[in-house]
This record gives structure tokens, sequence and C-alpha cells, in this order.
């Protein structure tokens, strides 16, 4: 079982596939383009500064006498570091697979700081000046030759497990000292990083971060954008092409990274990193107005937050509201999922008073994808798995908590509840009864929380859509959550190369069930929203409102476009289109009267970030959320 | 101090789960553990020193304990080796 240090945060290395995946790259002259998905906008030109798990020569077998509290203190930082991965590893382990399957990385865990290999590397290091790497590898290989001559195959086997942790410290040594070496100003590239690191880097004044893995919905992405830090990721082996000390342009409004630019290609985007910034400027003095059409129509922006850091750019951005937070990686960053209803009520209630008066909107965990898993403890196909609803009422001990956590939240500012993966009707009866147990429970303590807290249903499973009618008599409100619903809809993993190209979130497809959901939402009058990608994307936005959705929620640093967008366009104008688009026969017809109307409306598509005209379809690849 | 004979029930002998599971009964007590095989002993109280072991299935052990809690502690992990830690 090769879990990689790092398969916590959604990243790692993933299966080779057996046909050639199509090149992202261009070669233009001495210029490579590599194409990814942008996961924090903006735009960062300086050196690269090369960050790989190979690198380096393997270290001195001795250090100089005055380095050994130096080299203690590296070594500390290797164990603290591998405790961290392995925690997150175990946590998500537990909450899926069970006890059983994380055993052995809780055993991992123990050896850290086991005495026969923390104090006897310790102690290597003082008596004989090994270096940390040094003195791993023979107190560990002492131990495993001590059970690869056991005649039992069982105890043979085991000696894996002992050569993981050596690996998994060696790993965090040599990345803790490439990690400290980060120059200032300079675009960081890996093939993976975790947001505990990018965070980091940085503090230390770097410019950008280029991924080979990890998509726009990671821990890392989400932490980029946090930052405030031009980043893109998904550009599969550009680590394999770049080198330190080269030029880089980092586009992370569109997705790309240009290696060894021209002068042309450089003074190009030394234009647009400066329209960035104006574009910036200019949309932070439309935080405080309200996103109202040109027919008088307001329409709600709200933030998708992870992180209680995030929650300042909600106001800075004009976002009137929370409109999804993961739970699951808010928790995940702190630790654990399993937190006790104490400390999972602090989070979320210092998110609840920073957006009061407005509604904060809160997603129950939702185990899925499994990305985060060691690769041997993944389903075959995670995504039609155990996920959503689906784990949360197999296991009341990890919604108990969360559901009493949330509620008395509730008690310091409009708190909604949200549930995703809902496929059933019967799903939404027995959640709604572990919410009634949880206010019993607070009730009988004497513990304060809201009346009547909406309780909500992701629309991402077509079932939901096409059973709209019947679904709004149980929920008090819809989320429309596009990446998943397009990807079921379609039959299409974005994150697959070979197909990326048949995911479109216009697909008529897409568009009439989402038309089925809004329809029904207004007949039973309850709240619609959308949180996926296409929400915080002006090309797209049109449609979505003029089918009637009344809020959008995207990242806050995407809110100010699409609020410039609604501010110019008619309501009614949008629903003409939208009528128009459900009647297309495929999403190039869509694309085709959306390039037309917006000629019409504003004679050009909206501009991005960068002052460019915005790319009429979406960076074409991205994990799901 | 006292000392107890026990033998591994469980056919994959005392792997890294088993180990982790005697460790962490272990460390419930404030007495100090060992455990000796064929003139071998480590702290029993120690993951890999466990694992060291290489203690297969029906491996003779000596688990010996020394402090105010061993009368406990011994009858806590005689009771874990004779139930096999859960497994067969």
């Amino acid at each position: 079982m090769a879990a990689t240090p790092d398969s916590y945060q959604g990243s790692g290395a993933e299966t080779q596939p057996v046909v050639d995946r199509p090149d992202r790259a261009e070669i233009r002259g001495e210029e490579i383009v590599v194409n990814g998905v942008a996961a924090s906008p903006g735009i960062a030109i300086g050196e690269i500064y090369l960050l790989r798990r190979d690198d380096g020569d393997a270290d001195d077998k001795e250090i100089p006498e005055g380095e050994v509290e130096q080299e203690l203190e590296r070594f500390e930082n290797a164990v603290q570091h591998a405790e961290r991965a392995l925690r997150s590893i175990i946590s998500v382990t537990r909450e899926k697979l069970g006890p059983e399957s994380s055993a052995i990385f809780e055993a991992q865990q123990m050896m850290l700081r086991d005495e026969s290999l923390y104090e006897a590397v310790v102690e290597r290091i003082r008596s004989k000046c090994a270096s940390a790497s040094h003195a791993i590898d023979r107190v560990m290989t002492e131990h495993r030759q001590r059970l690869e001559a056991s005649d039992s195959p069982y105890l043979r086997q085991r000696s894996d497990d002992l050569l993981e942790v050596q690996q998994r410290l060696i790993t965090h040594l040599r990345r803790g000292e490439l990690l400290t070496s980060v120059p200032p100003d300079t675009v960081v590239i890996s093939q993976t990083l975790s947001a505990a690191e990018l965070m980091l880097f940085s503090r230390r004044g770097i410019l950008g971060c280029a991924l080979d893995y990890s998509g726009a919905t990671s821990h890392v992405a989400i932490m980029a954008r946090a930052l405030g830090l031009p980043s893109v990721v998904s550009l599969h082996n550009l680590s394999e092409r770049a080198c330190s000390g080269d030029l880089v342009i980092l586009d992370g409004i569109r997705g790309r990274v240009i290696l060894r630019p021209d002068d042309e290609t450089l003074s190009e985007y030394q234009n647009r990193q400066q329209r960035f910034q104006e574009i910036r400027t200019e949309q932070r003095a439309l935080a405080p107005l309200p996103a109202k059409t040109t027919d008088g129509i307001v329409f709600n922006l709200e933030a998708n937050i992870e992180l209680s850091e995030e929650a300042d750019l909600m106001e800075e951005h004009g976002a009137t509201g929370i409109g999804l937070v993961r739970t699951e990686v808010l928790l995940l960053m702190k630790g654990s999922l399993s937190q006790s209803e104490e400390s999972q009520y602090q989070l979320y209630r210092a998110l609840v008073e920073k957006t009061a008066p407005h509604t904060t909107t809160l997603r129950v965990v939702d185990l899925g994808g499994d990305k985060m898993l060691p690769l041997a403890h993944r389903e075959s196909n995670p995504f039609l798995g155990w996920r959503g609803i689906r784990v949360l009422l197999d296991k009341p001990d990890l919604l108990g908590p969360q559901l009493r956590a949330l509620l008395r939240a509730s008690a310091h500012g409009p708190v909604r509840i949200l549930v995703p993966m809902v496929t059933s009707l019967d799903e939404m009866t027995t959640f709604r009864r572990h919410v009634r147990e949880a206010e019993a429970d607070l009730q009988a303590r004497g513990v304060p929380f809201a009346d009547d807290v909406p309780v909500g249903i992701m629309v991402e499973v077509p079932a939901v859509a096409l059973m709209a009618a019947e679904f709004a008599e149980v929920a008090d409100f819809f989320s429309i959550g596009s990446n998943d619903l397009t990807q079921y809809t379609l039959a299409v993993d974005r994150g697959n190369d070979l197909v990326a190209k048949h995911y479109e979130e216009i697909h008529p497809a897409v568009l009439r069930l989402i038309q089925m959901t809004v329809e029904a939402a207004r007949e039973h009058d309850i709240p619609v929203s959308m949180c996926g990608e296409a929400a915080g994307n002006p090309v797209m936005a049109p449609i979505f409102l003029g089918l009637g959705v009344d809020t959008l929620s995207a990242s806050p640093i995407y809110i100010p476009g699409v609020k410039r967008l609604i501010r110019s366009i008619s309501f009614a104008d949008a629903q003409a289109l939208a009528t128009e688009a459900l009647e297309a026969r495929d999403p190039q017809q869509v694309r085709a009267q959306l390039r037309e109307w917006f000629e019409m409306q504003l004679g050009h598509l909206p501009l991005g970030l960068d002052g460019q005209e915005w790319p009429e379809r979406g960076s074409h690849v991205a994990a799901s959320s | 101090m006292i000392e107890r004979r026990v033998r591994v029930m469980n056919e994959a002998g005392l792997h890294t789960r088993p180990a982790s599971i005697v460790v962490r009964k272990g460390s419930e007590f404030t007495s100090d553990f060992f455990i000796k095989k064929d003139g071998y002993e480590i702290n029993g109280k120690s993951i890999i020193g466990v694992m060291t072991l290489a203690a297969e299935q029906g491996a003779e052990l000596t688990l010996i304990f020394d402090g105010p809690d061993e009368e406990k502690a011994a009858e806590a992990m005689v009771q874990l080796f004779e139930d096999g830690f859960g497994e067969y």
C-alpha cells in the first residue's frame, strides 16, 4: 500500500493511463505553453523554483559536530510533518472504511515516536554525528532485518510497514530541506503541494505556484485563493519540462503556464498583469453596490468559503452571505473529520458571526471522490459510490455531533444546512429525523439554537432534478451543484483528458434539468441557488439567471466579475436567452447564441480579470467538487 | 515483579495491528512491561519492539510486569493474548 505522504491533500500521483493522453503543451519556437486549470487568479512572471521529490543527492552520512542540534531539529520537524500527514489519512480512512483499515496508519503513527525509532535515531545523531536520514536508515534497516529473518510469511511482509514509515520520514526530511530553501520572488513548480506548505511559501514571498496534480477544489487551490496567490493546477508533466532558474509566466486567470516566453509574449503578459491590478481596483469599487440588472432585478451573490481566513474576503468582494461551506474541507484543514460537537461549534460559529446578518449555508460532510484516500483504499467507482448523505446516514456518530454543532451555530446568525448527494426522498425523511433528534438533545441540555433552521438539498444528480417537484416538498431550498450535475448528466469525468472536451455546463440537457429544478422551486416557493464553478463565470451567468436561479455562489474573487456583468444586462433579455438555449440541439448552438447575445448586450464577450475576453468555455479540466 | 507465559493464538502472529493493540493496552498501566522470546527481550510499550519480536502463531512469550499495577496489567494482557486480538 503505497500511500504517498501527500495523498491526504487530494492529490498524489495518479495511475498512468494506458492510452496516451492528449498533450497539454503547445510548442511555439522556444516557448512552451502548458494548459491546466486556473486555481487562483493573477499573473506571475519570474524565475522558476522547481521542487522535485527525487531532487538532491542523498544526504551525507555524517554531519559536522557543530550541527548536531540543527540536525535534531530537522528530524523533529520531519516527525511532526509525518504525524500531521498521517492524522489526515487516519481521519478519512477511519470514517470511510472503518477502524480495521485505519489501524495500520494508527500503528505507523505510533512508530514515529516509538523509543526504538525516535530515541534510537536521536542517539545515533548525537553519538555518531550521523545525518538524520542516515540514522533513520540504519535504525530502521536493523529492525526490518529482524522481521525479514522470520519464518512466517505474514511477519516478513510486515517489514513493509516499517519501510513505509522510514520512507515517510525521509520524504519529509528532504522536503523540509527544500521547503525552507525556497527563495522569494520565484514561481514554485512542483508535482504536489499541501495547503500548509503553500502557506509557508507564501510567507516567504513567492510569486505564484504551478502544480502537476490537484484540482480547482483541492485544499491547496482553496488555500491559494485565500492567500491571493496566482496558481494553476492539473498541469500534468509540467514539473518534468521545467528547469529551476528559467523564466516563466504563470497565468492564473486562463489556467496556463508559459515556459521560456519570448519577448513578445513577455511584454503582452506584463500588460495583462498591469490590467489585472487596474481591474481588481475597479471591481473593488463595486463591492458595496447591489447585483442589480438594468431593469431592476436584484440577485444575490454569495461566497464559497472553506477557511475562516477567507471570510474576510467576503465583504471586500461584495458577497452578501456564504452560499457554500464544504465542511469536510474546513474540518480536515483543522485536523480531523470527527471533531467533537464543541470544537465544530467553535469553527462554524466563527464563520456565522463574521457573515451575520447575512446567511451562512453549510454543507454537511461530503466524503466523496475518494481522492484523499491512499490508492489501495479507494472504491472502484467512487463517484458512483459511498459518498455524501449515503455515508452520513450509515454513520450517525459522524452526523450527530455535526448537526448539533451546526444548530448551535444558528444561535449566532442565520444558518442553512445543505445535504449533498441526495437521490431519494426517504433519505431526506431520515435526515430530518436526525435533525429533530439533534434539536431534542440540545433542548434537553438547555443549549440555544434557532428554530426552523432551513434544510436544503444539493441538486447534483439528475434524479433530483427530474423529480424536483417531489423533492421541493421535503426541502427548504435547492442548491444546484453545476460541476457534479454536469458530470453525472453527461457521464463525463472532466479530470480525464480523454473525455474532458465533452464536459459542457451549458449542454442543453443540463440546462433543461436546471430549468425543471427552478420551476419546481418556484411552485413550492423555495429559493434556488447555484454553487458550482459555472456560477463564477460571467459568460454563463446570463443563462442561469435567465432560467430563474436567484443566487449564485462562487469563490469571493470571482464575485465582482459576475456582479459587473449583472449590472450591465437586462433580466428580460437574459430570460429570452435562456428560453432560446433550452431549445438548442447541442452545446455548440448554445455557445453561438451566447456570443450573439453578448454582441448585442455589450458588443463583446465579458472581460476577464486580465482585460481579455472570457473564454467561451471554462478551463477545460478541473477536479470535481 | 510478576511473569506470565502466553502463546500467540492468531494465524498471522504478532504483526503490526496486534502489536499496536498490545502497546496501547500496556501503556494504560504505569508498570514497566517487557516481553521475552527466545532470550530476546523488548519493551512491551514500544510498537517497533513488539513487531521485531517476530512472534508467529504458536510462539511462546514471557510477559514481565513491574510496578504498582502489575497484577492488573498482567491480567489485562493475558486476556488480550487469549482472545487472539480479535483475529483468528
